[in-house]
């Protein structure tokens, strides 16, 4: 019988404290289905593939190791122990942006500093997101009027989730990280990344 | 007596005026006599330049310097007032060599040149800014933008296109 063929609704499936790697991947509910057919020499497992990758991609986020101002210290506090994003899988800040696929915007761009930000988005391989925090780095925040500081980060680089505050705390950040997995898990395969986007 | 008084009467025909700002000691000089009024004040022991500021008043620049002695423990404040047509006043590099980044500090933004400092460029803004930005008649209806040239040097232009999102 073909696999594909399979009516999913006619086998019952155990729910068994998750052993094995497949079992967990079950257990994480975006798999959709997964089965055991020991009579067929291994294992078959069914799911979409952009389900699959996506859990993948937000199951271990890497920011790359970038500051801007006072927003970074919230960032630092935010990847210490007592907020802990090591829970997301992204507690490994990458010196390098060929590392990374987050990065977070966390202050003031100014107008100098806006061509090395440019740079350094361009340079983290696809998939890549974005999240901008803060007043500074949403709009220009309390420097929206000044001679030196861009208007937002957005007029130049794509952002994916915006945190407002000034700086915001620990929560907020929390809270930012879980919208960016959300809209990962959601994503489409053919998603367009980069400055295309 | 507090030293801007002791520096009117070394000096009765420099100093203009003295008096208090923000309780400290403050004498306003005529900005030809500044070399010679400051180097007494560093031999009467103001070893050290904190800040200079320069203030644009619409009509006339103002440029403040602070000066405090960590051995008599006192501060002191000099003034100059400059002209608002092309302001220009002695530089105080060769007396305290602090005083070379905080001159650049008062050219780049407020324009004011300092005759006989040894580097006098921008500092924090690129070269090719156009315009001193905290000057009162700054142009804010000009949006500038930097990107970074073939050299690696910043590069001031006005079409921010190679820049911004399309």
């Amino acid at each position: 019988m073909d696999p594909l063929t399979i009516d999913t609704t006619k086998i019952k499936i155990k729910k068994n404290k998750p052993v094995t790697a497949i079992d967990k991947l079950n257990d994480t509910g975006l798999i959709s289905t997964v089965l055991a057919a020991r009579e067929r020499e291994g294992l078959i497992l069914f799911s979409a593939i952009d389900q699959f990758f996506n859990w993948a991609r937000l199951s271990s986020l890497w920011p790359v190791t970038s500051g801007l101002a006072c927003c970074a210290i919230e960032m630092m506090a935010t990847a210490m122990a007592h907020h802990d994003i090591a829970r997301f899988g992204m507690e490994i800040f990458r010196a390098s942006p060929r590392q990374a696929d987050l990065m977070f915007v966390a202050g003031t761009v100014t107008k100098r500093m806006a061509p090395r930000v440019k740079k350094l988005y361009e340079m983290m391989p696809d998939p890549k997101w974005v999240i901008s925090v803060g007043s500074c780095a949403n709009t220009g925040g309390p420097y929206h009027e000044s001679y030196s500081v861009l208007r937002g980060v957005d007029l130049i680089i794509p952002v994916d989730v915006y945190i407002p505050g000034c700086p915001p705390r620990p929560e907020a950040w929390l809270y930012g990280i879980i919208q960016l997995r959300e809209k990962i898990k959601n994503q489409g395969y053919g998603a367009k990344w980069g400055l295309n986007k | 007596m507090n030293p801007a008084e002791e520096i009117k009467q070394l000096f009765p025909d420099s100093v203009l005026s003295t008096g208090l700002q923000m309780n400290k000691p403050l004498a306003i000089i005529k900005k030809e006599e500044l070399l010679k009024v400051a180097q007494k004040a560093k031999e009467m022991g103001f070893d050290h330049l904190s800040v200079i500021t320069g203030i644009d008043y619409g009509s006339r620049f103002e440029v403040v310097y602070n000066f405090f002695s960590y051995i008599k423990k006192q501060n002191l404040v000099l003034k100059v007032v400059l002209g608002h047509e092309n302001p220009e006043v002695d530089s105080l590099e060769s007396l305290w060599k602090g005083a070379d980044w905080l001159e650049r500090e008062t050219y780049d933004l407020v324009g004011i040149k300092f005759s006989g400092h040894p580097n006098l460029k921008r500092i924090l803004l690129p070269e090719g800014w156009i315009g001193h930005p905290l000057r009162k008649d700054y142009d804010m209806s000009i949006d500038q933008f930097v990107t970074i040239g073939e050299d690696g040097e910043d590069v001031v232009s006005t079409d921010g296109s190679n820049l911004l999102r399309k």
